[in-house]
């Protein structure tokens, strides 16, 4: 490899909720388009709730957001950004193709496999095919990574990011890249917040599949009870369920108390559109992710005390059950708004 | 969320984004250290020691492979350990008994060694001593199966 010379874009790192929300953001604030992380979030309608079971996972899993990438086609869908995107079979070119746009001075957006991003906590690693990040620099042998996550900007050894970027397996990103390359000064911002609410409700609630949205919320509720007996063994369980916290609070994909983010989206949004009604859904937001975050908690505490017992799945199942009917109420109640807005 | 029960304080606890309702009112992000990290990072740190004292158990008495362990540790499937290695899931599962994993070629081996991000000797043995505080670490040349085993401390 020919000595690369050293180089930093003037990009303002900064820690966000979610790794692509936060990509995005961080992406479009660059090109000069002020937009929030929760208004991203909400234009893409990233809220969502799946339940699945796949060969590729050792349990079943939920997460509590769109299907990753979905955030970047719906902000380009609906502000009309646009943005270049490319994978390469060849790591190499992949190599060097981070390389040729950093030289033209463009911050480069690129997933990988998070497991891979050393510079993060080892507890935090996990196999999983969907972070996003943005290189903006390299230095020596590495490449300087503007990671969501990350209180600092991070150096990445290129090794290290090459095996992020082709781990192989399911969703094997193949060294995809991508880079606004044009991003509007003054969308129709008013009218992406619209949309963004209309398809947030259609998924929640008519998507015609029984593990996404509140069908999925219910699925979960009946199906944890099956849990006890998918598990190895009792530690096994308790790290199943603690995992509920993790993907409820902490991290990933599903993480990052979505249920938040977006009721900081519609009081935004609400102040935007001077829609009152729509303060109001993003208090009665704000109490529906106090909820799951008092669910998370109590499966913590679940999984951290061995507490296995049927009574004790059973509550926890009743807590999940009764958020699904309060998000099918609330995303009913927001669909009529919506029609007004 | 409140910003007060949100906040979780304590030296080096991990930071995250989280948005809250402040004081006043207003929806907005704050950067507070996770809950879960403050809490349970030694549940899982714990946890993945038992899996990793059983599976080096299993190993010393031929009814596991190494394979098998950091599959363990890093929760993956057959199926999805396949797809990483490039390799069919009638191999992973070959490998994953003592008598198969020697069949096994070095490329292959080194391919496991890059998808768990170890060594390519840590699947070949497991360093074990009774001294604490010593740092122990893989120190890698240009040969990309041989590794310089540095123990200081």
């Amino acid at each position: 490899m020919n000595k690369m010379n050293d180089l930093v874009i003037p990009f303002e790192h900064r820690m966000f909720a979610h790794c692509e929300s936060g990509t995005v953001t961080g992406l479009l604030n660059h090109g000069g388009l002020p937009l929030t992380e929760p208004m991203v979030f909400g234009i893409s309608s990233g809220i969502l709730f799946l339940y699945f079971k796949t060969p590729a996972l050792p349990f079943p899993t939920f997460v509590v957001r769109n299907f990753p990438g979905q955030m970047i086609r719906g902000v380009s869908r609906r502000l009309g950004v646009k943005f270049s995107s490319a994978k390469y079979r060849d790591q190499k070119k992949g190599e060097e193709a981070i390389d040729a746009l950093l030289d033209k001075g463009i911050p480069v957006a690129c997933r990988t496999d998070f497991y891979y991003m050393d510079y993060l906590p080892a507890y935090m690693r996990a196999h999983f095919n969907f972070h996003y990040l943005t290189i903006v620099g390299r230095k020596g042998s590495k490449f300087l990574v503007s990671d969501c996550y990350s209180t600092e900007l991070a150096e990445l050894e290129r090794e290290s990011l090459r095996k992020g970027r082709y781990p192989g397996g399911s969703f094997d990103p193949r060294g995809f890249l991508f880079y606004p390359v044009r991003v509007p000064q003054n969308p129709d911002i008013d009218a992406a917040i619209r949309k963004g609410i209309k398809a947030a409700c259609f998924n929640m609630l008519r998507l015609p599949v029984k593990q996404v949205g509140v069908k999925g919320i219910r699925l979960f509720s009946k199906k944890i009870m099956e849990w006890p007996g998918m598990a190895r063994n009792e530690d096994h369980l308790s790290h199943e369920i603690m995992k509920i916290n993790i993907l409820l609070e902490d991290q990933g994909t599903g993480g990052a108390g979505y249920r938040f983010m977006y009721a900081t989206f519609l009081r935004q949004a609400s102040e935007k559109l001077n829609a009152p009604a729509l303060r109001e859904m993003s208090e009665r937001m704000m109490l529906v992710g106090d909820d799951w975050r008092r669910i998370s908690i109590y499966a913590a505490r679940m999984g951290k005390n061995h507490d296995f017992g049927e009574t004790k799945f059973r509550e926890l199942s009743e807590k999940i059950a009764r958020q699904a009917d309060a998000e099918e109420k609330f995303f009913t109640d927001l669909a009529r708004i919506a029609k007004t807005l | 969320m409140k910003e007060k029960d949100a906040r979780v304080e304590g030296k080096d606890t991990h930071q995250l984004v989280m948005y809250v309702e402040k004081d006043d009112g207003s929806y907005d992000s704050i950067m507070t250290g996770s809950y879960l990290v403050k809490n349970y990072v030694d549940d899982f740190w714990d946890k993945k020691k038992k899996i990793e004292d059983e599976f080096l158990g299993k190993i010393k008495n031929g009814e596991a492979t190494p394979i098998m362990l950091y599959m363990m540790l890093e929760e993956l499937t057959e199926v999805e350990l396949a797809g990483r290695v490039g390799i069919s899931v009638r191999k992973v599962k070959k490998h994953l008994t003592p008598e198969g994993f020697e069949t096994m070629t070095l490329r292959t081996l080194k391919r496991y060694a890059e998808v768990f991000d170890v060594p390519v000797v840590n699947l070949m043995q497991a360093v074990v001593t009774k001294k604490s505080g010593l740092q122990i670490r893989a120190e890698k040349t240009k040969n990309p199966l041989f590794y310089f085993l540095r123990i200081e401390g």
